[in-house]
C-alpha cells in the first residue's frame, strides 16, 4: 500500500518537479548574465529595477578608460590578454596533439598513466601561481611566464578536442594506407593525420583561447606590474569601480564568450560547444 | 623458469644503454614505433617538466626554507604552525565542509537537471544547454558578480524580497554572507556537474527503464533501481571533480570575502607581509591532499572520469 502512494506520487508530481528545478536552475545562471547586459546601458540601478535608459557612459568609462578604479582602458588589457593566450594555444598545439595521437594510435606501457597527466588538471591556478613566484621571478614581469602557465593549465582542454577528432578517425589504416603509398612516418603525421583532425585542433585552439584569456586565479598571483590581463581588468572594476561601470566591464566579456559560442559553432564541433 | 625471470631482470639494466640507443637509432620496425610514441609524449612532458613539476618543486622546498628571501636551510616551522595553530585548523574545517556541502548540493541539482536533458522533449533545448554551459568558461570573480546582482544591495531578487515585505534592502542582502557565497559556489559548480554528469547520462541503457516502467515500477522506483546503479560510476566521478573544483576556489572568495578558505588564507600569506614559506606550505598540503584525494577515490572506488 505505502509503495503504491509514493508511486503514485512520483508519477504526478516526478515530472513537474524535475522540471522546475531545471527551471529554477536555467533562470539562477542566466538572470544575472541578462541583467548585467542591460544595466550597462543604464544610468542608475537604485530600486528593484535599472533606469534611465539608454545611456552609453559606462561603455564609454570602460573603452576610454577614467584614471580612477578601472584606471586603464578594456582595449590594451584585451589585447595584452589576446596576446598571451594566442602564445599559450601556440604552446598547447605542439603538445596537445602529438600526446593525443600518441595515446589514441598506439598501446604501450603507462599509457593510461599518460592519459590522466593529460586530461586531468595538474594544479590549479593559485597553486601553480605560487608555485612560479619563486621558481621564475624574472619571467613574470615580460609575461612568459604567464604564457607559460596558461599552456600547463589550460592543455587538458586541447588533449581532449583533438582526442574526440581522433576517436572518430580510423588511425590505424589511414597511417597504413599513407605509409604504403610511399609517404615517411612524420610525412604522414604532418600532412595526412594532423589536416583529418583540424576540427578538433581548431575547437580546441578557442576553448584554450578563451579560458586562457579569462583565467584570473594564476595571473592575480603571478602578475605584477605593467599591464594588466583581461582577468584583472575585470578584478580591479568589480572592487574598485562603480557597479555600473564594472557591470558594462564583465558585459565587455560575456561578449567575447558569446562570439566564441558563435565562432565553435561555426566550426560545427557541437561537443566543444558544450565543454566550453 | 624463476633462473629465467632472474637473468630478464639483471638483463635490462644492462640493456638500459641499448634500450638508450635503439630509442635514437632503432632496427626494428618495433624500435622505430617505441620512438615516434616516445617523439610524440616529450613535448608535452618537457611542457609538463618546466611548468608543472619544476615549479612545484621549488614551491616544496621553499616550504622547509629557514630564510625568506633564498630557499637555505631546513625546518618543519610553517607545517608545525599549519597542524598547531588552531587558526588554520578552522580555515582546514570550513574549506573542507564547504566544499563538501556545495559539491552534494551542486550535483543533487545536476542530476534532475540532467535527467530533464536527456529523457524529456524540451522546447528550446540547444538554448537550455547553451545557458547551462555558459558559466563554465566564466573566471570565479564573475560568478561573483553575478552574485552581487542577484543578492547584493542593489541586487534583484534582494530588491523584490524587499518590494514585498516592505524591509529595507540593505537587511537582506546577502551577497557578503556565507550563503550568499554558498550560492557563488553553486553558480561555477552546477555547470560543471552538468557537464561531467551529460557524459554519463548518454551511456545509460534507456531499454531497462521502459522495461521496468511497463512492469510496473513507479517513475521513482526506475530511477532508483535501474537509473541509479547505472549512473553510480559517473556520479561518484563528478563528485571527485567538482569537490576539486571546489577546493580550488579563488577568485570568488577574493571578492565575497566571507568565509576564510584555504585558497584565500594563502593569498593572504602573500599579501600581507609576503611570507611565502608559510604560503609554500599551505599549497603544499593543499596539492597534497587533493593529489592523494584524487588517487584514492579513483583507486578504490567505481568512480569512472570521463570528460
Amino acid at each position: 500500500m505505502w509503495s503504491f502512494r509514493q508511486g503514485s506520487l512520483s508519477a504526478r508530481f516526478g515530472r513537474p518537479f524535475v522540471k522546475l528545478v531545471l527551471a529554477a536552475t536555467v533562470a539562477f545562471l542566466s538572470l544575472p548574465v541578462v541583467m548585467t547586459f542591460v544595466s550597462s546601458f543604464a544610468a542608475e540601478w537604485v530600486g528593484p529595477l535599472p533606469s534611465g535608459f539608454l545611456t552609453f557612459a559606462n561603455w564609454n568609462d570602460v573603452i576610454a578608460g577614467t584614471g580612477v578604479g578601472a584606471d586603464v582602458s578594456v582595449g590594451s588589457s584585451l589585447l595584452y590578454s589576446a596576446g598571451l593566450a594566442v602564445g599559450g594555444v601556440l604552446i598547447n598545439i605542439c603538445v596537445g596533439v602529438p600526446i593525443a595521437y600518441a595515446v589514441a594510435r598506439y598501446q604501450f606501457w603507462g599509457r593510461s598513466w599518460v592519459n590522466v597527466f593529460a586530461i586531468l588538471p595538474l594544479a590549479p591556478g593559485i597553486i601553480l601561481g605560487i608555485a612560479f613566484l619563486r621558481t621564475y621571478p624574472d619571467l613574470s614581469t615580460s609575461g612568459i611566464a604567464l604564457v607559460i602557465g596558461y599552456s600547463l593549465l589550460k592543455s587538458p582542454y586541447m588533449v581532449m578536442a583533438v582526442q574526440s577528432s581522433f576517436q572518430s578517425m580510423e588511425l590505424q589504416q589511414i597511417e597504413e594506407s599513407a605509409r604504403s603509398l610511399g609517404a615517411s612516418w612524420p610525412r604522414t603525421f604532418l600532412t595526412v593525420i594532423i589536416p583529418n583532425a583540424k576540427e578538433g585542433i581548431i575547437a580546441g585552439s578557442i576553448i584554450c583561447w578563451t579560458l586562457a584569456a579569462a583565467e584570473f586565479n594564476f595571473s592575480y598571483i603571478v602578475y605584477s606590474r605593467g599591464t594588466p590581463p583581461l582577468s584583472i581588468f575585470l578584478y580591479n572594476n568589480i572592487t574598485n569601480a562603480s557597479f555600473l561601470n564594472a557591470a558594462a566591464a564583465v558585459s565587455v566579456f560575456f561578449l567575447l564568450i558569446a562570439l566564441v559560442t558563435i565562432a565553435l559553432q561555426i566550426v560545427g564541433n557541437q561537443a566543444a560547444v558544450r565543454r566550453l | 623458469m624463476a633462473a629465467d625471470i632472474d637473468s630478464s631482470k639483471a638483463g635490462v639494466l644492462r640493456r638500459l644503454p641499448d634500450t638508450f640507443s635503439t630509442l635514437l637509432w632503432p632496427q626494428s620496425e618495433r624500435q622505430r614505433e617505441r620512438r615516434r610514441i616516445v617523439g610524440l609524449c616529450l613535448p608535452f612532458l618537457v611542457l609538463l617538466l618546466f611548468s608543472g613539476i619544476v615549479p612545484l618543486m621549488e614551491m616544496f622546498r621553499i616550504s622547509f626554507s629557514e630564510a625568506r628571501l633564498v630557499t637555505e636551510g631546513f625546518t618543519l616551522q610553517y607545517y608545525e604552525q599549519l597542524f598547531a595553530d588552531p587558526y588554520y585548523r578552522t580555515i582546514a574545517i570550513n574549506t573542507l565542509w564547504f566544499g563538501l556541502a556545495t559539491t552534494v548540493v551542486s550535483i543533487c541539482v545536476a542530476v534532475p537537471v540532467v535527467h530533464a536533458l536527456a529523457k524529456y522533449d524540451l522546447p528550446g533545448e540547444s538554448i537550455i544547454l547553451t545557458i547551462l554551459s555558459f558559466p563554465n568558461s566564466l573566471p570565479g570573480i564573475v560568478a561573483a558578480f553575478m552574485i552581487i546582482v542577484l543578492f547584493g544591495n542593489t541586487g534583484l531578487i534582494t530588491n523584490v524580497i524587499a518590494a514585498f515585505s516592505g524591509r529595507s534592502a540593505v537587511d537582506l542582502a546577502i551577497s557578503t554572507s556565507v550563503v550568499g557565497l554558498f550560492f557563488a559556489y553553486l553558480y561555477s559548480m552546477i555547470p560543471r556537474a552538468v557537464l561531467l554528469l551529460r557524459g554519463t547520462y548518454s551511456e545509460i541503457n534507456t531499454d531497462a527503464e521502459e522495461a521496468a516502467r511497463s512492469l510496473g515500477a513507479t517513475p521513482f522506483w526506475t530511477f532508483r533501481y535501474v537509473t541509479l546503479p547505472q549512473i553510480k560510476p559517473g556520479l561518484i566521478g563528478a563528485f571527485v571533480l567538482v569537490f576539486r573544483t571546489a577546493l580550488a576556489i579563488f577568485g570568488t572568495i577574493l571578492i565575497l570575502k566571507s568565509l576564510l578558505v584555504w585558497t584565500l588564507q594563502i593569498d593572504r600569506e602573500i599579501a600581507q607581509g609576503f611570507n611565502i614559506a608559510q604560503a609554500s606550505a599551505m599549497a603544499t598540503v593543499w596539492f597534497g591532499f587533493v593529489f592523494l584525494f584524487t588517487l584514492f577515490a579513483l583507486r578504490y572506488t567505481s568512480a569512472e572520469v570521463s570528460i
